[in-house]
């Protein structure tokens, strides 16, 4: 009886510490940094702290939109939106929510997956993504670095690359 | 009838489990004999979608009825639309749970699992959307953890002028290179008009700069793993290689309009 408890709860603890298993192995390299190159390693830890930080709110913003989104909407209303026969609404709608989405795309997994759940083509998941290249509010500084020009056709090339690349994921991943 | 139970042994005796995601075990019991099939639970192996998982297996066996603990609202709803009763709030040992419920089919006086009234069944489905939106993170946290961490890492040791130097002067293989470092380098986007100035400034056509700054976005190589466990490998590996293709190409285009001049 106890042997099959602790056979269970071996296999919780597994269950538990496998999705951990990536960065435990980062961490171990961190460690072997530590020993062999302290100054390297430390610059690095305060590069990962600085993201950390910068995360935070991006991922507050994530969940409260993933806590609304399951929350109101249905897979058929999703699909009805971003589905795969959502047309030209779902094209401006998925690339006008990547051009207004902010902070790291890594942010934006876990709700880009619900999406995808709820009914959400790869098309329009993969346009999201693409549409990211375009930043309103750095706008002004890439016009200050590059001028109007440069800027006009980087974020049409940015567009229609982001079509392009959506286009063949569609293709080549079947929803 | 066939009744579905999360329980945390594979027998009568076990206990019902609050979740079907979380159950150790999930029975499947013909209530005209007692005679139950045993499957392995996910046990939350399986993450955010364990218990939409241990739900199939348990229709699959043709279960009709399913008893537990509890159930997310939109489950529950999907699958009363199905024809499977569900009964939520359920503890004890499976046996009695079974035996109650058959008993209570019999006798409706003892049907005591009342239907929520509106404004708590209103309060759970905020419950439950909030409860599924941290689940979903929480599955993510780890990854994400792992991918900050080898980013900072990568930054903190390699120096920016071992990729500055390999820059050449030819379009295609410039936008080449512009497109890995975009690939390889992460972070606010600004970094990558900075880091293009420097660029320029050194002499490297502009090709090589717009291939930079439109991979930095496009394709994320330390991000893989995590775009690839978040939305599936198939797409995260298609969608990050044709992006780099594209990349490079547009970054050719441009470089053909604007005859390399800003």
């Amino acid at each position: 009886m106890s042997r099959a408890k602790n056979s269970s709860s071996h296999m919780r603890f597994i269950t538990l510490l496998r999705p951990w298993l990536f960065p435990l192995g980062v961490i171990i390299l961190y460690g072997l940094g530590l020993m062999f190159a302290p100054e390297n390693t430390h610059k690095a830890l305060s590069i990962s702290g600085s993201i950390f930080k910068k995360l935070a709110l991006p991922i507050c913003f994530a969940i409260i939109v993933m806590v609304l989104f399951n929350r109101f909407l249905s897979p058929a209303t999703i699909t009805n939106f971003l589905g795969k026969n959502a047309g030209i609404k779902g094209v401006v709608l998925s690339s006008l929510a990547g051009v207004l989405s902010m902070g790291p795309v890594y942010a934006w997994y876990p709700l880009l997956k619900t999406l995808i759940d709820k009914g959400a083509s790869k098309f329009h998941v993969a346009n999201f993504i693409g549409s990211r290249s375009i930043k309103p509010f750095l706008l002004p500084v890439l016009v200050a670095y590059w001028g109007w020009r440069f800027a006009l056709l980087f974020i049409l090339m940015s567009l229609a690359g982001s079509l392009i690349v959506a286009f063949i994921v569609s293709v080549c991943c079947s929803d | 009838m066939k009744i579905g139970i999360p329980s945390d042994r594979p027998d009568l005796n076990g206990l019902v489990e609050n979740k079907l995601g979380n159950a150790a075990h999930l029975l499947v019991i013909e209530t005209d004999d007692m005679s139950f099939k045993v499957m392995d639970g996910p046990s939350g192996s399986a993450g955010a979608g364990s218990g939409v998982h241990a739900v199939s297996l348990i229709v699959e066996m043709g279960a009709k009825v399913i008893l537990l603990g509890y159930i997310a609202p939109y489950i529950a709803n999907s699958l009363e639309k199905q024809g499977i009763k569900i009964v939520t709030r359920i503890s004890g040992s499976v046996s009695m749970a079974v035996t109650e419920y058959i008993e209570s089919q019999l006798n409706p006086e003892l049907r005591t699992k009342q239907p929520l009234p509106v404004q708590s069944a209103t309060q759970n489905l905020w419950i439950d959307a909030f409860g599924r939106g941290l689940h979903q993170f929480q599955a993510f946290l780890p990854l994400l953890v792992g991918v900050i961490l080898l980013l900072g890492l990568f930054k903190g040791f390699i120096p920016k002028q071992a990729l500055l130097s390999m820059f050449s002067g030819s379009v295609l293989y410039d936008s080449f290179w512009g497109a890995c470092m975009g690939s390889i380098l992460a972070g606010n986007p600004v970094n990558s008009y900075v880091i293009g100035k420097s660029l320029f400034n050194v002499g490297v056509d502009m090709a090589g700069i717009t291939a930079l700054m439109l991979a930095w976005v496009n394709v994320g190589l330390i991000q893989l793993p995590a775009e690839s466990k978040s939305l599936g490998t198939d797409f995260a590996l298609i969608r990050n290689f044709a992006a780099f293709i594209v990349v490079v190409l547009m970054s050719s285009v441009l470089f053909s309009l604007t005859g390399g001049i800003v």
